[in-house]
Order: structure tokens, then C-alpha cells, then sequence
């Protein structure tokens, strides 16, 4: 264990996950369940569990937690004062920093005015909706239970609530879309003004309804034309709209930059709890088993709920931090990295980093090293020689 | 001295040897059934997959005869593909007698008749076996004629069985102590002992397969090897059963394999003699006659640093293949390589499977050749295998290409889409008769280079697997030739270029083109591939930009995942080589020689 990875002045973040929903998406690969399979009240207890029991480790006792973050899944499944009684587990047994980013996920017909007040007064100030699109054929073929309605009153509830920190999740590519239809959603969601869009290109990922659709050949997506106009004209859109592409699909207003999220590009520390989450202590990343029932038993038996450790060596984990800390625009932090890992960026790539700077794939500004927008929409091919 | 019977199983591809190999040795005891699998002697990976043998296996089976005698056999099963007939040729030179299968429903094919002059070039004893009888459409009475009218083989001789049930496999194995000769040979006299095999283990160093002719050797031994008079001490000596087993004495008449920590892989040579250094032989064995190979490629490796491991891995392959022939050869978009030769593509392609398998080599093949002969303004004649020697075309007077005679064995309803085939590969000189009601044999005079350009697969598809194809060099023919050169962005790819007629050339510059568009992956820029004659492009594509390569979301619970699939993409790219900015996979070099469906 080398210190140097993990400096202990440097704070971490908590993810908390909430692995159910009302029913499931076609196209999510998420670890969530139609919650009326499950013992909820159950898991939540198994969590409060999981939480008093990690606050005890010896590499998160003594650090400073900067964001909590609770995701899923859909975690306002739960009441507002059930989630609210979390958070405060989690102040109470975790040192938090003076003004912690906390956030909730949240979906459109998910959530109320009674849920919302009781995040608010438990401290959450950042709220994430799942909007994905506010076209209502659209949201028919994504599955999503939700209206254009909802999803426009769910942003107008946590407004009133005083919520000053809102992302609304989008996603584009989608079966039957075109570039019109895409600009209007965006225009909409620039109408409730957000702080913060995390906008996806739909994936059709394994297991999932669109990938057995997408086998029998039922599954008409975009082509790669249409679909490199759409993130064309998003990013010029929302640029002209005052956001800054901070990450490959993040967006924000100045200084709503997600605190969490850019603690995982740049590979530091948190705590994951609940089932399938991950932690990244030290140099070792542990993940907790994903089915909520075996988790929910694993914690009540007392037993680690763990499902699989990963180690990496120095090298291994200095070429991953590169690799996701190229995905923010911003590049990775050479200086930060170099004291980090005890490795120079230059000397251990060597030519194929020249050879990118050369080739205009990547660029060097100030102490950060960055694509370029040439690079940007063929990261892959870049991320891929340096992995 | 023991009663020894030693013989080879021969036959056409897939008439049943090895599933007959597989019963001799369960009748005789030599496997547990929970060790048996079908094709137990098929053991590379590649012959598994196939289903097909490449490599000859010898196998030792005790067995108590109605005689009431124990006798030892040695079997070898070979392989049936015309590519690896070298293997057979060798098995053959360590028998006394030979199998000739023949399967009961497709009756005499065109590797029957090649391996049974081989067998008879051997002088060997032949008993034929007629497989399969177990088949609904097998007509044994049909094949016996054959045997005894086509083949002028003895009718009295001839057996039947069913390789798979078992039936008529105990007859056989009467008929191999009784027909076949008892090997000659005297203990007594100084060891000659024929190299037939090797292969290389890299605890013990080369595993030496020979045939002992005269003489016996023993661990303690010193033994030379009269080609080069390299001494080693023998460590073991043994026989071949499913591994080796290590016995006290190998004398005159026995088949097995030596082990004296031979680390030097040149020093073994199949083909060669091995004596005692106390009271040596005064003369070596006759030498395998040599075989000619007859396709040409250069294999390089995909990353310079390894040129030094493929070099030992040649070496060490060739010990095991001793048809493969390599010498030094260099590129300028490949840096340093090795000439090959090969007696097919299909032994080029297991060649390469087994360097990558075998020795974790990644390699890169050049489009495959055949030897032209140019004849030039100043009187001279060149030979010329590989287009990177060229001559200039202004002093070429003419140039001439090996032409085959091709046999091909198929039911009659697919004469008319075979003589097609072959017409359009520039055939000559056609004819057929019909051996069997229904199967037709037809031979063509054929450029040889117009069959390793997909020849092969054409015919399979267009007969579904029921044509045979074999072929023997005939001679060499009046022919006008050019060099088809591919440009990867301007920039000419030697590794690719081929010779090739001049009527044909058009047409293969297109299917070069089109083949290398389907084989390179998009890349960040736009790729233009041409094929150029000379100076003139005759043919162009071109490989859009790829435009957007990205993952769309990466958080806390994924970054592993992300960062797998990432390193998978950067091993897919190791598997490329870079000719200027572009990465040209592996499979693009063959590519260009294979048929659409590829
Ligand atoms: N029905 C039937 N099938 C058989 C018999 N003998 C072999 N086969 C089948 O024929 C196929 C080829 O058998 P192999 O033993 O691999 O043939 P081979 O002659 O060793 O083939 P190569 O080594 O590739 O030349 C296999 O599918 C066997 O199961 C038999 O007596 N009857
Ligand atoms: S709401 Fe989100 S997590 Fe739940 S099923 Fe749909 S996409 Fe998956
Ligand atoms: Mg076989």
C-alpha cells in the first residue's frame, strides 16, 4: 500500500444505491428491479446496517466525506423521511465536510412535494431527475411510466421546494429519433432552466429489452450520421445556452459541476453501500453483490456483502486514472497526477503521447492534459492506447 | 525378436482413419473410457476444431493374436489432406504395411489414389478396408470392384468394417498379423536408426521419432547423428502410447522415440540417421526424398521486438514440420521476416495458427505466391516466388507459370458448375469418366496459381462438400504477368502486392479493394485503398472516417468494466499492423487471396 495513491487530506465521497424502480425500462442494464418483488423495508434496513458498519473501517474512519450521493434504481421509491433518516445516519457517523454536495436520483411520477420537503430538510441539496426525453412517443418506447407532463411538473415541485440544483438526465439516439425531435427536448429542458444536464446517447446494453429487439432485428436506431448532428448541435446549443461541457456527457452551468462525479474521473476515494455498489479504498475497489435479497441477507447474517475485490498494481491504476480523467474536458491534472502515482505522464508514454500532440488528438494546456475537440467524439480510439 | 507389425492407416480426407485408429486402440486395451474421446489421436487443438488430421501419430497396441502370439503393432495414423501428404510419405518410409481405407460410399477419391503410389513407391505390403459399411448409402460390392479393377489390388486381401460400430475391426487386426511382413533388420548389427518425426519439449528438449533399422539403443548411449555428427547422450528412450512410455531397450524393427537433451533444434533433421559413437554404422539410411513446396509467403511478426522469438519458434516448428521451408526476408511496411514455403493454404494457415497458439506469436502473412519463371532480355531465367523481386518490366522477354493437373471426384450433378469453375480459372485440356455409377472423376489442367486463390473453397461450396480435389505439378506454361501493387493512402503496402495474370488483373485489383474494405476497421481518418499496375490505378476504395467512438457514460460502479472493454479494444489493435498511420489487421494480408464469403 503506498500512500502516495490515496493521500489521506484528500476527501472521498459515499454513493448509497437504491436498486429498485416501479417497473423496468427497455433499455436499462442498471442494477435495479421492479420494487414489488422485493422486501424494501428490508433493504433499507440492511443499509442503515451497512452504513454503521463501514463507518468503522480503518480507511474511511479518518477521512472527510465532501458528497453523498444516493442513486439507483429510483431512491425516492422511499418516503422522504424514510431517506431523510439515511442521510442522517450518515452525517452523524461519517465526518463530513462543512457544505457537502448531497444528491438524490429521482423519476418525474416518483416523487411529490411531502418527499421532496424531507430530502431538503435532511440536507439534499442537489437534486437529479430522469427525464430523458419530452416527447411522449418516446418515452412510450423507452418504457418510461412517466409523461411529458410529469416530467415538466416533477422540475416545477422541486423548483418551489427550493431546490436551486437540478440536473435532468436526456438521453438521444433513441429508436424513431430524429435531429428535430432531439432539439425540442432540448429546448423544453432549457425552459425550466437546470443547473446541470447529463445527456446520453442511448446504448443498447446486454440483458436488456432493446437488445433482444435489437437481435431480431426490431430495433431501428439513428445512423451514425444522424446521431453525430445530434451531439453537433447539442453541444453548440447548449453552449449558446450558457453550459459548459465539463465531461463527455455532462453539462453545467458554471460552478454546478458535479462534485460527486468528478470525484470518480479523476479515480479518488469513496465509499459504495448497498447492493452492487462500489467502493475504491486505497488502491482496491471492492464491489458489493447486486442482488438486493442476497445482500439484504449477507448484512442481516452479519456476513461482508462483498462480491469481488480488484487490485490494481501502481502502473495499472495511474493509466486508469488518466484514461477517466481524460473523459472531463478540462484533462487530467499533470501535476496532481505526478504526485499522486511518483510517474511522469510524458516518460511513461513516451511516443505515443507525442504522437497524439502531434496529430492534434490531444493537447496540453497549462499543467492539464486534454482531447481536443477532433478527439472528443472518437475518444476511444485515444483512451484505448493509453488504458 | 518380438513380433512386430508395423503400418500405416491411408486414406482419402474423412474416409474414417483416425475413428479406426481410435477402435484398434480400445480393442487392444490401451484406453480407460474415461480418457476416450473421439479422434483420440487428433490431440492439436487445431486438428480438434477442424476435425481433420494434420499431424501422423504412432501409437503402440500390444495384441494376442488367434494364433495364440503377443505381437506389438505399431500404427500410424496419417493425415488425409492433400497439404500434409509429406507426413504420410514419412509414416510410410517407418512401415512394412499400410491400411488403404476406402469409404464405402464415396469409393476411391482423389488422396486413395495418391497415397496408395506412395504407399507402393514405400514398397510397402497394402491391405485395402473398406469403411463405413454401416452407412445406409454404402455399396461395398461397387468399392471391392474398384479396388480390384481401378486399383489392380487383390481382391482376396480386401476387409470390411464399420469404423464407427466396430464391426469387422477384429478381422483387421488378424488380417495385419497374418498379411503383413514382419520388419527385417538385425539387433545385432551397428544402430541405424531413421529420424522420422520431432518435435520440441522444453523440459527435455527435442523428442526424437525414429524407426530403428538395425541395431538397439539404450539410455547411456551415445549417439551421433550422421548428417552432421552432432553426440549426445541418451537420457530415455520409449514408446509411443498416449504419452510417452519409457522402456529399457529400442532395438531393430521397433518404432519409438529418444530423448539424449538435444536443445540444439538444428541439429535434428527428419530424414537423417542416428548411429552409436562406439561401433557406428558405415552408411546413413536413404534420405526422405525431398518435397517441393509450392506456395510462397512471408510471415513477419506484428511487433518488431519479436523477430528473435519467431525465429526460435520457426526452428522449433519446423522440427515438428519438416515440409515447412523458411529463409530471411525483409519488407519495407514489415521490417525483417522470413520467406516461407508451404505445400498449400491450408498448411499455410495451420502453419500460422500454430506459431500464434504454439509460441504466442502474432504474425502477419503476405499475399501467397507461386514460383514464375521470367525470362529475360539478356539470356538469363529468373524465379521468382515472391513479387518484391519483380524484374523490371522492360527487361522481361517472357514469363511462364506452373501449371497442375487437378483430379476431382464428385456425383455427377455437379459436373456442369465445376467444369464452369474451372474454366474460368483458365483451364485446359478437360476430361472424365465415371469410376462408379453416379461419381464422376474429371481432370483440368489449371495454372496452380489460380488454385490457391480460393480454388479450394469455391469447389466445396459449389459441390456442398461432396467434390475431392487432388492435384500433381505438371509443368510450366506460356503466361503474361504483372504486378498488382495496393496503396494504403498513397502509400504502396509491399506485403500486398501480387503477381498475377494480366487478364486478370482488373478483376483482382477490384476483389483486393473490396476485400481490404471489409477487413480495415474505420479509423480517425479517411482511408483510400488502390490497386495499381505500374504507374496506372486500375481499381479504388475507400474506408470512411470513423466519426464517433466513445463511451457515453462512465461513473463509480462501472469504471472497471469501461476500463476492460478499453484494454480489449488496445489488444484487437495489437493484432494490427501500422503501414503509415493505418492499422491493417492480420487478417487482411490473406484476405485479398480469399472469396467473398470468406
Ligand atoms: N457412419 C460412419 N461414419 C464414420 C465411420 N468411420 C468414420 N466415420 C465418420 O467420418 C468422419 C471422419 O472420420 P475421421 O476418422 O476423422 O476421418 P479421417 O480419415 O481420420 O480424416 P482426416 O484425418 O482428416 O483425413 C467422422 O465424422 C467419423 O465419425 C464409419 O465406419 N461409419
Ligand atoms: S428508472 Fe432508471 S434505473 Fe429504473 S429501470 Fe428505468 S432506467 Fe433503469
Ligand atoms: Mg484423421
Amino acid at each position: 500500500m503506498k500512500p502516495d495513491l490515496d493521500p489521506a487530506e484528500r476527501p472521498g465521497s459515499i454513493y448509497i444505491h437504491i436498486p429498485f424502480c416501479q417497473n423496468k425500462c427497455a433499455y436499462c442494464a442498471f442494477n435495479s428491479y421492479p420494487a414489488h418483488h422485493f422486501d424494501i423495508n428490508g433493504y433499507l434496513a440492511a443499509l442503515e446496517k451497512e452504513i454503521d458498519a463501514m463507518s468503522a473501517h480503518l480507511l474511511i474512519r479518518q477521512k472527510k466525506i465532501f458528497s453523498l450521493f444516493i442513486g439507483g434504481g429510483t431512491p425516492t421509491i422511499y418516503s422522504g423521511r424514510q431517506l431523510g433518516r439515511l442521510i442522517r445516519s450518515c452525517r452523524k457517523l461519517y465526518h463530513f465536510t462543512d457544505r457537502p454536495e448531497i444528491s438524490v436520483e429521482t423519476n418525474p411520477n416518483q416523487i411529490d412535494m411531502k418527499t421532496l420537503i424531507g430530502l431538503k430538510e435532511a440536507g439534499v441539496n442537489r437534486l437529479s431527475i430522469g427525464i430523458q426525453s419530452f416527447a411522449a412517443p418516446l418515452l412510450k418506447r423507452l418504457s418510461r411510466t412517466h409523461t411529458v407532463e410529469d416530467g415538466l411538473k416533477a422540475i416545477k415541485l422541486a423548483r418551489n421546494a427550493g431546490f436551486d440544483n437540478i440536473n435532468l438526465d436526456l438521453m438521444y439516439g433513441l429508436p424513431g429519433q430524429n435531429v428535430e425531435d432531439w432539439r425540442q427536448t432540448l429546448e423544453t429542458a432549457l425552459t425550466t432552466s437546470p443547473e446541470h444536464l447529463a445527456i446520453y446517447e442511448l446504448m443498447v446494453e446486454k440483458n436488456t429489452a432493446f437488445a433482444n429487439l435489437a437481435a431480431a432485428n426490431k430495433l431501428e436506431l439513428p445512423n451514425e450520421d444522424t446521431i453525430v448532428h445530434m451531439e453537433k448541435m447539442t453541444l453548440q446549443f447548449l453552449q449558446s445556452a450558457g453550459f459548459i461541457r465539463y465531461e463527455i456527457a455532462n453539462y453545467a452551468r458554471p460552478g454546478y459541476e458535479c462534485e460527486h462525479n468528478i470525484n470518480y474521473w479523476t479515480n479518488g476515494t469513496y465509499l459504495g453501500l448497498g447492493a452492487g455498489a462500489v467502493s475504491c479504498l486505497n488502491n482496491m475497489r471492492i464491489t458489493n453483490v447486486s442482488d438486493p435479497d442476497q445482500y439484504r441477507l449477507l448484512i442481516t447474517n452479519d456476513k461482508p456483502p462483498f462480491a469481488g475485490v480488484e487490485c490494481l498494481c501502481r502502473d495499472a491504476r495511474f493509466r486508469e486514472t488518466v484514461i477517466m480523467g481524460l473523459r472531463m474536458t478540462g484533462g487530467v491534472d499533470m501535476t496532481d497526477i505526478e504526485s499522486r502515482f511518483n510517474l511522469t505522464l510524458s516518460d511513461y508514454y513516451g511516443s505515443i503521447l507525442q504522437n497524439f500532440i502531434a496529430r492534434n488528438l490531444l493537447e496540453i494546456s497549462g499543467d492539464h492534459l486534454r482531447l481536443t475537440e477532433r478527439s472528443l467524439p472518437v475518444a476511444n480510439q485515444i483512451l484505448s492506447e493509453l488504458v | 525378436m518380438k513380433n512386430i507389425r508395423n503400418f500405416s492407416i491411408i486414406a482419402h480426407i474423412d474416409h474414417g482413419k483416425s475413428t479406426l485408429a481410435d477402435r484398434l486402440i480400445q480393442i487392444c486395451n490401451m484406453v480407460s473410457d474415461r480418457q476416450f474421446k473421439d479422434q483420440i489421436l487428433d490431440n492439436m487443438d487445431i486438428e480438434r476444431e477442424r476435425g481433420i488430421t494434420i499431424k501422423s501419430q504412432t501409437f503402440c497396441l500390444p495384441y494376442k493374436a488367434k494364433d495364440g502370439k503377443e505381437y506389438i503393432l505399431n500404427l500410424v495414423d496419417t493425415p488425409g489432406h492433400v497439404d500434409f501428404s509429406y507426413e504420410v510419405a514419412r509414416a510410410l518410409d517407418s512401415c512394412e504395411g499400410a491400411l488403404l481405407l476406402i469409404d464405402a460410399s464415396q469409393g476411391i477419391e482423389a488422396q486413395t489414389l495418391a497415397n496408395l503410389f506412395l504407399a507402393m513407391e514405400s514398397d510397402l505390403e497394402i491391405i485395402p478396408v473398406i469403411n463405413k459399411i454401416d452407412l445406409p448409402s454404402a455399396d461395398p460390392e461397387a468399392v471391392a470392384l474398384q479396388i480390384e479393377e481401378d486399383l489392380g489390388l487383390d481382391g482376396e486381401l480386401i476387409q470390411q468394417c464399420s469404423a464407427k460400430t466396430g464391426e469387422g475391426v477384429d478381422n483387421i487386426l488378424e488380417a495385419i498379423v497374418r498379411y503383413l511382413p514382419e520388419p527385417e533388420g538385425d539387433p545385432q548389427e551397428p544402430l541405424q536408426a531413421l529420424i522420422f518425426d520431432a518435435n520440441y519439449d522444453s523440459f527435455r528438449g527435442t523428442v526424437i521419432s525414429c524407426r530403428i533399422v538395425n541395431g538397439r539403443v539404450k539410455a547411456g548411449d551415445t549417439i551421433v547423428f550422421m548428417s552432421n555428427q552432432a553426440e549426445y547422450r541418451v537420457e530415455e528412450v520409449g514408446i509411443f502410447r498416449l504419452t510417452r512410455e519409457p522402456v529399457k531397450e529400442l532395438q531393430a524393427g521397433e518404432i519409438g522415440y529418444i530423448l539424449a537433451g538435444v536443445k540444439t533444434v538444428s541439429d535434428t533433421r527428419a530424414g537423417d540417421t542416428i548411429t552409436l559413437k562406439q561401433n557406428p554404422c558405415s552408411i546413413a539410411l536413404p534420405d526422405f526424398k525431398p518435397i517441393q513446396q509450392v506456395v510462397f509467403s512471408s510471415i513477419y511478426p506484428i511487433s518488431t521486438d519479436d523477430y528473435e522469438d519467431l525465429t526460435a519458434a520457426l526452428e522449433k516448428l519446423k522440427l515438428n514440420d519438416a515440409s515447412l521451408t523458411f529463409q530471411k526476408d525483409s519488407s519495407s511496411a514489415l521490417g525483417f521476416g522470413f520467406r516461407c514455403g508451404f505445400l498449400g493454404l491450408l498448411h499455410l494457415e495451420v502453419v500460422q495458427e500454430r506459431l500464434e497458439r504454439e509460441f504466442d506469436i502474432p504474425i502477419i502473412l503476405t499475399v501467397p505466391s507461386v514460383v514464375y519463371h521470367f525470362y529475360l532480355q539478356d539470356g538469363t531465367m529468373k524465379k521468382i516466388d515472391n513479387p518484391a523481386y519483380f524484374p523490371d518490366p522492360a527487361g522481361i522477354d517472357r514469363t511462364e507459370e506452373p501449371f497442375i493437373k487437378a483430379t476431382i471426384h464428385m456425383p455427377e450433378r455437379y459436373m456442369g458448375s465445376v467444369m464452369n469453375l474451372c474454366m474460368e480459372r483458365r483451364g485446359e485440356n478437360t476430361n472424365y469418366h465415371y469410376p462408379m455409377p453416379g461419381r464422376i472423376e474429371f481432370t483440368c489442367e489449371l495454372p496452380l496459381a489460380e488454385v490457391i486463390y480460393d480454388f479450394y473453397d469455391k469447389l466445396k461450396s459449389i459441390t456442398q462438400g461432396y467434390g475431392s480435389f487432388d492435384y500433381e505439378l505438371q509443368d510450366y506454361r506460356p503466361s503474361d504477368l504483372v504486378k498488382l501493387d495496393i496503396l494504403v493512402n498513397g502509400e504502396r503496402v509491399d506485403a500486398l502486392s501480387q503477381l498475377v495474370h494480366r487478364a486478370n488483373s482488373r478483376a483482382r485489383g477490384l476483389h483486393a479493394c473490396e476485400r481490404l474494405k471489409e477487413e480495415i476497421p474505420r479509423q480517425m481518418f479517411k482511408i483510400a485503398i488502390q490497386g495499381a499496375i505500374g504507374g496506372t490505378i486500375i481499381s479504388r476504395t475507400t474506408i470512411s472516417a470513423l466519426r464517433k467512438d466513445v463511451t457515453a457514460k462512465c461513473y463509480g460502479g462501472d469504471i472497471s468494466r469501461k476500463r476492460k472493454l478499453l484494454e480489449k479494444q488496445k489488444a484487437g489493435k495489437k493484432r494490427m499492423k501500422t503501414v503509415g498511420n493505418v492499422d491493417i489487421p492480420q487478417k487482411a494480408f490473406l484476405a485479398v487471396l480469399k472469396s467473398d464469403q470468406g
